[in-house]
Order: structure tokens, then sequence, then C-alpha cells
């Protein structure tokens, strides 16, 4: 039976396909007498087949050598595209993770959504979220991984397009589709000269391929820059880093995966590509760069926002770049420890939110207050959540940064500096939010607000469990460094960067309500922060306007000077001209063979004699 | 057997359209879709005795015709050939179900669609230079006449234009094949790939020139396309759906037929500009689709684009890339026909084509959500997503051209980001949003109006996720077209980037030499 | 004598105040309109019942439940019934509760008071004490986080009094229904006149609460709280969800940056008079659940009337929406005109002055409902045909 189900690990992604395939008749409205729970409970057994499918292979394969497991797709010509999967610990671990965080958001859904009509529909998307990114985690071929990626785009499309007649939305989905695309055309064009260079595209073929690779440095760093753009992307890195905020317009279940797994996908694809962007130091430089520009930037963005979900998905960004600072010290094990604990920490964060913005109406930090005593499972959420996020006690990301201070070590200083200041500047931000959410005197949207009901608290108290139980995990995992060989100086500047952020945070002036800073340069820095150092603007007056304007000019030409000269030659006025009337007489037939035998007569007489006077040569 | 497969709908046609008397619309209806779709299972019997693995023409039919014009009726199908002709076979259908039940002028209607689709037929199985020819002049006029009878406002315009483009495209194809006949001092029209060699380098390119124009007007290619964004918008659905997905293969099945396969020499030297000319293509097309208001002309311009992709693969000569034309050829046919079958639909229900008019049309009551869904898989299936027949084309066709012509590969790849832009605003602006107040109450949406788009969108996916039954069919054929061609490519290991630059200089040095070279001599000087 | 009813008001919705002057309703009287109003809310009134039912259910049975899987059951658990609510063929319950959410939330009247005062507190305390006994754990949660369970207990106290508001409702909409079978209702004034009488004759119903834990029975809201039904069920419910209501995520951005929904909750018009019923039926509009509910028992001349429409019953969710919104047109025209401060018939210019500063101060909040539209629109309207033809 185990064995059974070894072998078909393969098989994981698929129960969510399944689940949304099935999901279709409601999610099209093709039945419409009975309610779409049926399809939402479909899929909820679907994501625990997978769930515990993934978690039986995970408990076999334990102490077990990675297998991997090839399909091949499609063999033509000089190309062989196969599937290539990998079966290691690792991999069926994430899949455990991605589908029990599925199945805890799809609950939660349940609540969260209940009086929505369009219910089959986004548990049919997230269906193929889940599907896709258990694909993800397992594959091992770099064109399988590219598909994917680009599978979760269309998803997230379709996710953030979910409330399609809200205005906002209609940008915002298409913002995200497009910033991604961006990222995964360069990552497309990694893959297709990756393709020519190395002939295959399994991971393990490519990596033995980098060890012997000869390319110029220029080729190498196009490559590895190309690479780098997709999981940018995904990331929400800086310069594509901005549809992550626009993203919060759609459902907060959404967000939850969002913001946990899928932005870990790309970093998971980047992950895994470590080898090939080893050929270029360019390439490695630019994710430290990347990465430490959106981990600052972002964080400093996240503190000015007053709305509850990009406050917190700012700081998704700014984790992000430290995985991607990481990768670019070829740190991969500190990334993926980095990734497995803020994805834990950051969807309880967004569980906790959406509980606030289902009881109080509203997204607007200044408009709460108070909230702590009437809402015990969602307040104990965000308290334990904001620790796994930070490091003040040893919890989840305390254990992963500890490991990334201590293997940085060796590299500039200036990036533990990084990873102190991001950390603190989180631990501000956090501290920030909960007094304007739970602390304080409630305000007129939260004056009344009961506990969420269980189907959204049950989730919720269950990854509160699981988040204090991570460094168990760790431990488990024999993560944990060894209590003599923990670096106290190490220990010392994190919990101290976490307590000066929690001691700015809890003594900083908020602001409630609408009012604004009265000083005109704090007005500014707030401004500036809070619309994202305004690169929006940015980037609608460069590249959005460029387009537009080609898209426009190369329309203008195509209609006066290509068509244009074409209709000054008059051949088409001759004819077209109101001498013809195309009416029921059978006039036009006549014409038309007239015109087409006289064309032909016309190419016949042109060549014959040319064919003539040969042939009379020959 | 063959035969059967342009004879059959010509029987349907002269049915309807010489029937004595009582014809009414849904008889003609009827027969058109029996002897359609008799041709369309024909084709698939045709496919199931294909054999893939044997190269060169199957089921040839050659019966000596006019011998004084070495004209002979020589049908025949390959790997190339077949693909094409299931999908005329389908659309055909496809286009006359989802013609209007009460349309105008009934019988002529039915009978012309059905010789179109005969002659396109026709043209695919033709064997003959010759022949090819007449039946590539033979879907002409009906589809004249399907947009100059059952078009928009200014269909006169858009059909002479039509004509127009199309016959001189015919008279330069005409005048190329009868040169090849004619230089190579022969008499038949066989399509013969041998004889073509002995033509001198210059005079092939001549040759070579003179069918990439005429056909790159069908295809159509940048500039010489505004013909077909005229004549789409004003044709009616269906014969919009033949057009772009049917017929504008006339132009790349007979570039790869007729330049690729007789004059590959020629086809070497003007490689380089011909993903240049592509790369031009692809972003001339997406470029001004960006900027269109008519959803109509946008899928136009997109089918202009997307075409433009055929041209590069085609123009790299790789086994692998000659394998993505078809499959690329395929892929634009389904999804453009698709297309424009959505907007047909959304055009008939709420009399506008109009980005600035149209908006919320997902709405689940009074809008067209179903329409609206299949139009997010075909907007995702032309951009080029995974799981669908876009992205293995395009995956192929770059794969396949990146080694030899790396950066207009690279630039025509732009063309998937901006294939993007252009629908997602076509979708959000018309489908997202609030439903607006002028379209506030629709008819009803027919099965009827869904099922043909349906269909086509389950071939996407399922090509989309299996595309080795496509690709069996046709590789045998594509690889042994390229057998020919010099190696271009140094794959694996040493791989060297060929830029334009070397590809032009390698052009010109080409070129000069064989201009300069006294011993091939232009054919006027000779004497016998 | 000057009457004041010579003189029209300035206000832009003057035409209205005139109309209501003279007993008529904000809904025209056509034939029409009176078969959809009757229609609907005979369907309002089935669906009404069921809600209630179940409300006052989960009021009294489910007291502090925190894992209420059959809350919908109303306590009859059969795998029958069980199996048809998993295929979802059931009254969306989640809808009433929407509607006892936004009536908590937004809180106004009575009851919203009564919740506050330390006699509350002390009531509740009492039943929450009795529930918790035996469970150690909940006591300690209880210390942590002392607003937890009483929050809990406000919330069951509005299940209870929407429960006992659309008790009545429900019987008075089907009353009506029974009366047009009768032939006796034949006009919108009429359908006004009924709705009124019905609210008039229980408008000092008492409202109370009370729940029985251990065999004891714990009073919540007892009698001698004074609620009512009018004034503190059918006055708060008419402000919060006629006129209130949520900002529907599948149409208003709850971007806090981006300023769509007001930050004083009193301000909000998203109520059941304003909103737009065309997107009914798509994603993120709980109506739908209202809509869906009452297509199930539509009468037959109602579900021919609509039939009729160009879509047929492809639209079935938005014609019942605007159906649904004239008849709540009329019940609104029934509060206000029953709680006229003086008879509308009065010939004296005091009372007349007031009525029109009543009327005025009722019409300012119209100015932004579907009141125009609701009299401008029939229900399908025939649109010019495509040009295409």
């Amino acid at each position: 039976m185990n064995l059974f189900l070894f072998l078909n690990s393969w098989w994981v992604p698929f129960y969510g396909l399944i689940g949304a395939i099935v999901t279709l008749p409601w999610a099209m409205g093709t039945i419409r007498r009975t309610g779409p729970r049926p399809a939402a409970y479909f899929n909820l057994l679907m994501t625990v087949l997978a769930f515990v499918h993934s978690l039986v292979v995970l408990k076999d394969i334990w102490n077990q050598e990675p297998q991997s497991f090839l399909v091949t797709w499609l063999k033509t010509a000089d190309l062989d595209l196969s599937f290539a999967l990998d079966v290691s610990p690792v991999t069926v671990g994430a899949a455990v993770l991605i589908t029990g965080l599925s199945l805890l958001a799809q609950i939660y859904t349940l609540g969260y959504m209940e009086k929505d009509w369009a219910l089959a529909r986004f548990f049919a998307l997230m269906g193929f979220f889940e599907a896709a990114l258990s694909g993800l985690a397992l594959s091992d071929s770099l064109f399988l991984s590219y598909a994917l990626l680009e599978m979760l785009t269309l998803s997230t499309y379709l996710l953030v397009g979910f409330w399609y007649a809200q205005p906002l939305v209609v940008t915002a989905a298409r913002d995200a589709f497009l910033t991604k695309r961006v990222g995964d055309l360069l990552l497309l064009m990694g893959v297709v000269a990756l393709a020519t260079m190395a002939g295959s595209l399994n991971f393990s073929d490519l990596n033995e391929w980098a060890q012997t690779a000869n390319l110029s440095p220029v080729n190498a760093t196009l490559l590895g820059l190309a690479l780098i753009a997709g999981p940018a992307g995904k990331c929400a890195q800086f310069p594509l880093h901005l549809w992550l905020d626009e993203a919060m317009e759609g459902p907060n279940p959404a967000s939850v995966m969002r913001n946990s797994m899928v932005v870990a996908g790309g970093a998971f694809v980047l992950f895994k590509l470590q080898p090939i962007l080893s050929l270029s130091p360019v390439a490695l430089n630019a994710l430290v760069v990347i990465g430490t520009v959106t981990a600052v930037g972002a964080s400093l963005v996240s503190i000015a926002q007053i709305d509850i979900k990009r406050a917190l998905s700012h700081s998704t960004s700014a984790y992000m770049g430290l995985v991607f600072i990481a990768v670019g010290l070829q740190q991969g094990g500190v990334a993926l420890v980095l990734l497995f604990t803020h994805a834990i920490a950051k969807a309880l964060l967004f569980m906790s939110a959406g509980s606030v913005i289902a009881t109080t109406n509203t997204q607007d930090l200044t408009e709460m207050g108070g909230l702590w005593s009437r809402m015990p499972a969602t307040t104990t959420a965000y308290i334990v959540g904001a620790t796994g996020m930070v490091t003040l006690l040893p919890l989840g990301s305390f254990w992963a940064k500890l490991q990334w201070v201590e293997n940085f070590i060796t590299a500039p200083p200036w990036l533990v500096g990084v990873l102190l200041l991001v950390n603190g500047l989180t631990s501000l931000n956090l501290t920030r939010v909960f007094r304007l959410v739970f602390w304080g005197h409630s305000q007129p949207k939260t004056r009344r607000a009961p506990e969420v009901g269980w189907q959204m608290a049950l989730p919720m108290v269950s990854l509160t469990v699981v988040t204090l139980l991570v460094p168990l995990l760790l431990q488990q995992w024999q993560l944990l460094p060894s209590w003599e060989a923990i670096n106290r100086l190490a220990v010392v500047l994190l919990v101290a960067s976490s307590a000066t952020g929690l001691a700015i945070g809890s003594m900083i002036h908020l602001q409630r309500a609408w009012s604004r800073p009265i000083k005109l340069s704090w007005r500014v820095v707030q401004d500036l922060l809070s619309y994202d150092f305004y690169i929006d603007r940015l980037y609608g007056v460069t590249i959005v306007s460029a387009v537009a304007l080609m898209s426009r000019l190369n329309a203008w030409i195509d209609r006066y000077v290509v068509d244009g000269l074409v209709n000054l030659v008059g051949l088409a006025t001759i004819f077209g001209g109101e001498s013809l009337k195309y009416s029921s007489s059978g006039q036009s037939q006549t014409y038309v063979l007239t015109i087409l035998l006289g064309v032909c007569l016309l190419g016949l007489l042109v060549s014959w004699p040319l064919g003539f006077l040969i042939g009379w040569q020959f | 057997m063959l035969s059967a497969l342009i004879w059959m709908p010509m029987l349907g046609a002269a049915l309807i359209g010489f029937w004595p008397k009582g014809m009414n619309p849904n008889r003609s209806r009827l027969i058109a879709l029996v002897a359609a779709g008799a041709a369309c299972l024909w084709t698939l019997v045709i496919v199931s005795q294909f054999n893939p693995s044997h190269v060169g023409q199957q089921f040839s039919e050659f019966i000596p015709w006019i011998e004084t014009l070495g004209l002979n009726y020589h049908l025949g199908v390959d790997g190339l050939s077949l693909p094409l002709l299931v999908l005329n076979g389908l659309l055909t259908c496809i286009a006359i179900y989802s013609s209007d039940v009460a349309i105008q002028r009934f019988r002529l209607y039915y009978a012309l669609v059905l010789v179109l689709s005969a002659g396109v037929a026709g043209a695919f199985l033709a064997q003959d230079l010759l022949l090819f020819f007449l039946f590539y002049e033979l879907e002409l006029i009906p589809l004249y006449l399907l947009i100059a009878i059952w078009g928009g406002h200014r269909r006169g315009y858009a059909a002479t234009k039509f004509l127009i483009y199309t016959a001189i495209s015919g008279i330069l194809i005409l005048a190329s094949f009868l040169g090849i006949v004619w230089l190579s001092s022969n008499t038949s029209f066989a399509y013969d790939p041998s004889r073509t060699q002995t033509l001198p380098l210059a005079t092939q390119a001549l040759l070579l020139l003179m069918l990439l124009i005429g056909f790159g007007i069908k295809m159509p290619l940048v500039p010489l396309h505004t013909w077909l964004p005229d004549a789409h918008v004003e044709a009616s659905t269906p014969v919009s759906v033949l057009l772009a997905g049917v017929l504008l293969k006339l132009g790349t099945y007979g570039l790869l037929r007729f330049g690729m396969g007789l004059f590959p020499d020629a086809w070497n030297l003007l490689g380089p500009w011909l993903a240049t000319w592509a790369v031009v293509s692809v972003l001339y097309g997406s470029f001004t689709a960006i900027a269109q208001k008519d959803m109509k002309k946008m899928v136009a311009f997109s089918s202009i684009g997307h075409m433009g992709y055929v041209l590069l693969a085609a123009a790299a000569a790789t086994p692998l890339s000659t394998l993505a034309t078809v499959l690329q050829m395929v892929s634009h046919g389904l999804i453009s026909a698709l297309m424009f079958l959505l907007v047909g639909v959304v055009y008939k229900k709420t009399g506008s084509r109009d980005l600035d008019v149209l908006s919320g049309l997902l709405n689940p009551e009074r809008g067209l959500p179903l329409i609206g869904s299949l139009m997010v898989l075909g907007v995702m299936a032309s951009a080029g997503t995974p799981g669908m027949i876009g992205f293995i084309s395009e995956f192929l066709v770059f794969r396949g051209s990146f080694p030899v012509f790396p950066v207009q590969t690279l630039l025509s790849m732009l063309g998937t980001a901006l294939t993007a832009v252009y629908f997602l605003n076509l979708m959000n602006r018309v489908f997202f949003g609030r439903l607006s107040e002028q379209v506030i109450n629709l008819p009803r949406v027919q099965w009827s109006d869904r099922y043909p788009a349906i269909v086509l969108a389950v071939l996407i996916v399922l090509f989309g996720i299996q595309p080795n039954w496509l690709v069996h069919w046709s590789e045998p054929t594509t690889t042994a077209m390229n057998a020919s061609f010099p190696v271009l490519t140094l794959r694996t290991h040493n791989f060297k980037f060929v830029t334009s630059q070397e590809g032009q200089e390698l052009f010109s040095h080409a070129f000069k030499r064989t201009l300069a070279l006294p011993e091939i001599p232009s054919p006027m000087s000779h004497t016998p | 004598m000057v009457s004041i009813k010579n003189k029209p008001s300035n206000h832009p919705l003057a035409e209205y105040i005139q109309r209501l002057e003279a007993g008529e309703a904000l809904l025209p009287d056509t034939a029409d309109n009176v078969l959809e109003v009757v229609g609907i809310l005979k369907s309002y009134g089935v669906v009404l019942d069921a809600y209630s039912r179940n409300l006052i259910y989960i009021a009294e049975n489910q007291f502090l439940v925190l894992f209420p899987f059959f809350k919908y059951f109303n306590g009859e658990i059969t795998p029958a019934k069980l199996l048809r609510y998993w295929w979802h063929d059931r009254i969306n319950f989640e809808y009433a509760e929407y509607v006892m959410r936004t009536m908590l939330w937004h809180g106004t009247g009575g009851l919203d008071d009564y919740l506050d005062s330390p006699e509350f507190k002390q009531r509740a305390e009492a039943a929450i004490q009795a529930k918790l006994q035996g469970h150690p754990l909940m006591l300690g949660l209880k210390a942590l986080f002392p607003e937890f369970l009483p929050e809990q207990v406000r919330m069951s106290c509005y299940y209870s009094a929407l429960g006992q508001f659309w008790r009545v409702m429900s019987d008075m909409f089907l009353s009506l229904s029974d009366r047009y079978d009768k032939g006796e209702i034949q006009s919108i004034p009429q359908v006004v006149d009924h709705v009124k009488d019905a609210l008039v004759a229980a408008a000092q119903l008492s409202i109370t609460y009370a729940v029985k834990l251990r065999g004891k029975t714990y009073e919540i809201i007892p009698a001698s709280a004074g609620l009512t039904f009018l004034t503190d069920t059918a006055v708060p419910y008419v402000e919060t969800i006629f006129f209130r209501g949520t900002p529907f995520q599948g149409t208003v951005s709850y971007n806090a940056q981006a300023h769509q929904i007001s930050p004083d909750p009193s301000r909000f018009n998203y109520g059941a008079l304003f909103a737009d019923p065309l997107p009914t039926g798509g994603a993120g509009i709980p109506p739908t659940l209202l809509m869906q509910d009452m297509r199930h028992f539509l009468p037959d001349y109602l579900r021919e009337f609509y039939r009729r429409g160009r879509r047929g019953e492809d639209d079935l969710r938005v014609q019942i929406c605007v159906s649904f919104q004239k008849s709540m047109f009329c019940v609104t025209t029934a509060a206000i005109l029953g709680l006229m401060p003086n008879p509308g018939n009065t010939l004296l210019p005091d009372e007349q002055k007031a009525n029109r500063v009543y009327l005025e101060s009722w019409m300012n909040r119209f100015l932004a409902s579907r009141l125009n539209e609701v009299n401008d629109q029939p229900n399908s309207c025939p649109v010019a045909l495509p040009e295409w033809s």
C-alpha cells in the first residue's frame, strides 16, 4: 500500500486538478438550482487526499535517498521534453506543507466566503492553485517548473480577478498578470537559451552541465539575469513588486496562499537554479542587490500602510528579498528554512487579518482598535504569527535568521546589518499593526466584534499550534544548532533588533481616523512610503507610456502610411467606390469573374513569352 | 481517395445550388453540414490510414489532364498537409454550423462556403504546381463573394481590396511557377524539388522572392497585410473563422512547400532576412493590436503577429523549427478561429465590438458568462499559457529558431508579452467591471452559439496537453524537408550565437559570390 | 386658509413628497407592479419563515456552542436531510446570519443600548457561568479574554430579535398574498395599507430572549427591558438593512488607501434601497443568496411574468432582485406613513408643515437610492435591438 502510494507520488498535484475540473459545472453556472457547496466539499475532500497521500509518502521516504521519476512528454527532432519528478524529503515535505496550508485555507474559505455565491469558482481556482504549486514542489525539470509558474500566473490573474465587477480588481488582475508575465518572458528566454545550450532541461542534467559549461561571461550573465527575472516577478521583488500590493484586492483566503506559498514557489525555483546562477558572479551579485533593495524598501513601505492586508503583504516582499540574498550568497539551505518559517507565520498573520476584516467590514487600520478581548483566536493567531516572523522568541524565523547570521559571518558585514534592519522594521511594523487593530479603544467599526465562526477559527487555531511547533519540527530535521554551537553574539544582535523594533513600535504616535501628520516633511515621507515610492507612476510615465506610444504610432503608420499608400495607388478606390453596388442582382458575380479571368490572362500573357523565349532558346 | 475531399463539398455545393425547387434555408444548411461533415470524417479516415513513418506523398492520385500545358491532376498528402486538411474539414463544419440560420440568399451562401472549402482542400492536396495555382485561385472567388455580399458596411471596399491583393499574390506565384518550369527547361508542372537545384542561385533567389511576396500577401506579412484587418472586420463571423483559421495557412503552406521545398539553398541565403522580416511582422502586428478599439480588428492584427512566428520558424529551417511551423499553423488556426467565434457571439448579442462601449459581460445573469470564460481560455492560449496548444507550438518555434537566429528569436518572443497586453486589455475592458448600460438587456445565448467554441476550446487544451498526437503525424515529413539543408546549428556544448550581423554577412557574401562567378551564367546567355 | 399642500416642496425629490402627502406610495400603482410586489413578497414570506425559525432555533439551542456543525438543521438530523444539505439543496441560512450580523455591527436602536447596559452584563454573565460549568479550559479563556463570551451573547440576542421580527413580517407577507389571491388587494396603496396596518398592530409586541441551560431558564432580554417590535427591531432593521447595509466586496474595494468606503458607518448607503440589482448572481454579492432562495417559491403568475423577459429565466435572480427592491420601497412607504407625526390628510397648517419636514428628511436619505430607477424602469426594459441584423 505504502509502496503503491510512493510509486504514485506524482499523482499528488492531480488531486487539486481533479477537484478543479469536477467543480466546473458549478463554477460556470451550469448548475443553477442548487448551490455551489458540493463543489467546495469535493475540493476539500481532494485536498485531504492529497495531504494524506503526501504525508504518508513523506513518512516513508524520510531516511531514504531521493528518487526521481522521468515521464517523457514530448520527444521530437533534437528536443526531449521530459518531466522529471524529484521525490525527496525536501520536495515531498514542501508538498505536505502546500497541501496542508491549502486545506486550512480552504476550510477558512468556507467561513470567509460563506455568503459568496461564486464559491465554486473560488474553490476550483484554489484547487488549480494547489495543483500547480505541489507540481512545482515535485518538479525536477526547469521546463515543467516554468510551465507551472505560468499556470500560477494564470491562476493569480483569475483569483485576483475573482470579484471581476469591482473596478479596482479590473486593473489589479491585469497588472498582476502583466508584471509576472514580464518576469516569465525573461525566464522563458533563459529557458530557451538553456535548452539549446545544455540540451536537457532537467535540473539534475543542468547541474551536471553547469559544472563543465564554458560560457562567455556576457552570455553567462545574460542567462543568469534572465533566469532571475522569473522568480523575481513571482516573489514580488523590485522592480517587479507592485503586483502583490494590488493583488490584495482579491479574496483573503487567496491572499493567505499567495503570501505564503506562491511567492515561495518562485523562490523555490530560484533555489533549484542556484548551480546555473553560480556561473555568473554578476547574476549572484544582482540577486543580492535586488534582495537588499526590496527587503529594505518593502520594510519601510509596509510601515506607512494603512491597509491591513497591504501592511502585511509588503513584508512578504521584504522576506523574499532576504531569500534572494541568501541564494545570491549560495546559501540555499538558509533560504529554504527561511521560506518555510515565513510561509507558516505569514499564512497565520493573513488568516488573522482576514477574520478582522470579516468581522469589522473594513481593512483600514486607522478605523480599528480594541479587538483583543473580544476575539481570542484572532488575537492569539496574530501574536503567534508575529512572533513567528521576528526574532524575539525562539519560534521559527528566529532559527532561520540565526542560521543566516552564522553563515554570513564570512560575507560582507553590511548584509548582516540588512537582516537586522529588516527584522527590526518588521518588528516595528507588526507592533504598530497590533496596537492599531487589537489594542486601544474600539471605534465605530470595531464596536461590535464577535469572534468568527468555527470554519475560520479552526484553521486559525490549528495553524497557531503548528507555528508554535515549528522549532520542534526544525529540531526533528536536525536544522537546529546544538546549544553549545549557538553563536551568542548573533542571538544578542537578533533579539536586540527585534526588541528595538518592538520598543519603537509601541512608543510611536499612531494616527487614528484619517488624520495626517502636520509637519510637511513627515507628510512627504509618509506619502512617499505609503505610495510605494511612487514607483507605479514611474512605470506609468516610462514603460507603460512607451508601449502605448509605440502602439499608437504603429497604428497610425498602419492606417495612414501603409494602408494610405495602398489607397493612394488608387486601385482600391477605383474598384471599391460607389460604382459597384453589391445588391441582390447577379451582377457582382459576373463582375468578379471578369476581373479574375482578366487577371489570369494577364498572368499568362506576362509569363508566356518569357517561357516561350527560353524554351526556344534551349 | 483524396479526390473525395474536394468533390464531396463540390457535390454539396452543386446540390444546394442546382436543386430544382423547394430549397429552404434549413435544408440547404443540412446539406451543407452533411457535405462538410462527410468531408471532415473522410479526412479522419485518411488520418487513420495514413502511415506517419512514411516520408513523402501518400494516397497519390494521378490523372493526366492537359499535356500541352504540362498540367496533371496529381494529388497527394504528407505530414505537412495532413494537419491542415483536418483543420480545414473541422473549421468548415464549424463555420457552417455557426452561420446565421436566417441568412439571406442562403443557397448561394452555403454553396460558396463549400466551394471555398473544396478549393482549400485542393490546394493542400495538389502535387502539381499549376494545379495548386488553380485551386489557390479557385478559393479566391467564393471568399470574395462571401465578403462582398454578406459583409458589413464597407464590404465593397474590403472585398475589392482583398481581391486585388490576392490577385497580385496569384500573379506572382504563377510567374514564379512558370519561371521554375521554363527556366529548368521542363514542360511539366509536377512538384519536383530536384530540378530547381540546377538553377543558378541568383535565379533561385529571384523566384523565391516572388513566391515570398506572393505568399507573404496571403499570410499576411507586414507591410503586405492591410487587406486582412479590413476583410476580417467586414466579413461575417463564419467567414472570418475560415479566413483566419484556414486561408491564411495557404500562405504559410505555400511558403513551406514551394519556397522552402523547392529552393533550399536560396532559402538558406535569405534566411536571416526572413527571420528579421518575421520579427517586424510579429512586433508590428502586436503593437498595432494594442491600439485597436475594435475587438475583431484586434484579433486580426494578433493574427498577423502570430503568423510571423511561422515565418521565423520556417526561416530557421532546423528540423525542430520546421515541425514547429506545422504546430504553430494548427495552433493559430484553432485559437484564432475560437477568438473570432467568440467575438462573433459578442457582436451578435450586443451589436458592438467596441472596447469603449462594452463592459462587464462576465455578469452571470445578463451578460455572456460562458462566452467570457471561453474568452479567458482563448486569450490565455493565444498568449502562450502552458496547458494549451499555443504554448507548446510557440515554445517549439522559439526553441527551434534560437540556435540559428538568437537575436531575432528573442525579439519575437516579446510578441508573447505584447499578446498578453492587448488581449488582457480586451478581456478586462469587455468582460470585467459592471455590465454597461447599453447592453443591459441582451438576448439569450443559445447553446448552439456555444458548441462550436467549446469544441475548439477542448481541442486547444487537448493538443496542449498531448502535442504528441500532432507531432506524430508531421515529424517524419518535416524532418525530411530539412534533410537537404546544411546543418546551420552547432548543437549542445559548443553552442555559438549566430547573430543577425553574421547572418547578413553570410548572406551578402554568398550573394556576391553567386553573382561574381562567371561559370554560372544567366539563362539568357545560354545558346543551344 | 392656504394649505401648504398647494405649495410644492423645493426638494429634488419633491414629486415623491407630493405623492406621499396624497397618500400614495413611492412605487407607481400599475398592474405589473402589484403583481411583482405581491408575488415577490409571497416568496419572501416563505423564505423569511424559514429564516426566522432557524434564527430563533440557533439563539435558543446553539447558545455558545463552539462548533455548531448542525445549526441549520433545526434539531432534526436525518441522513436524507444531511445529503440534501451537502448537495446544497437548502435555504441559504447564511444570508439570515449576514443580516443579523449587519444589524449587530451597525447597532442602532434600543436593543443596542440595552446590550451595553449593566443589566445585560449581569444576565449574560449568569447564563455564561451556567453554560461553562465544568469547562475549566473555557473558563481560563474567559479570564484571558473577558469580552469574548459576552460579545457572543450579544450576537445571540440579535439572532433572537431578528428571528422575532421576521416572524411578524413573514406572516404579514403571506397574509398579503392570501388576500391578493382572494382578490382583496388590487393596488399598490392597498399593499402599503396592508403592511402599515400589520406594522401598527404588531408595534407594541414585546421582544424577549431567554435560553434554557441545564433545566433552568435564563432570561437575557426580559420583558421588563421594554424592547418592542416597532421601535427596537423594525426601525433599526429599516435603518441598517434598507439604508446602510455593508459594502459588497464584489463591487466596492475595501482597499483603505482607495477610500471608497466611508469611515462613518452611519453614512453608508449600501442597503436594499440603494443596491444595484444588476450584479446579482455574481461574485461577492451577498443578496444573491436571498434571491436564490426566493426563486424556489415564486408563485406561478410571477414566474410566468419573468419568463416573458428577453432572457427568460436566465436572468431570474436579477429580475427577482428588481421586484424585491420595488417591494421594499412599498414596505418603506408603509413605515414612512406609519411613523408620520400627523395624519396624512390633516388640514392644520402646523401639522402639514411638520409632515413636510418629516418627509423631506426621509427624502434626503433617498437622494442616492434607486427610487428613480424603480419608478422609471420596467423590470425587463426592451433595449434597442443590436444594429446587426
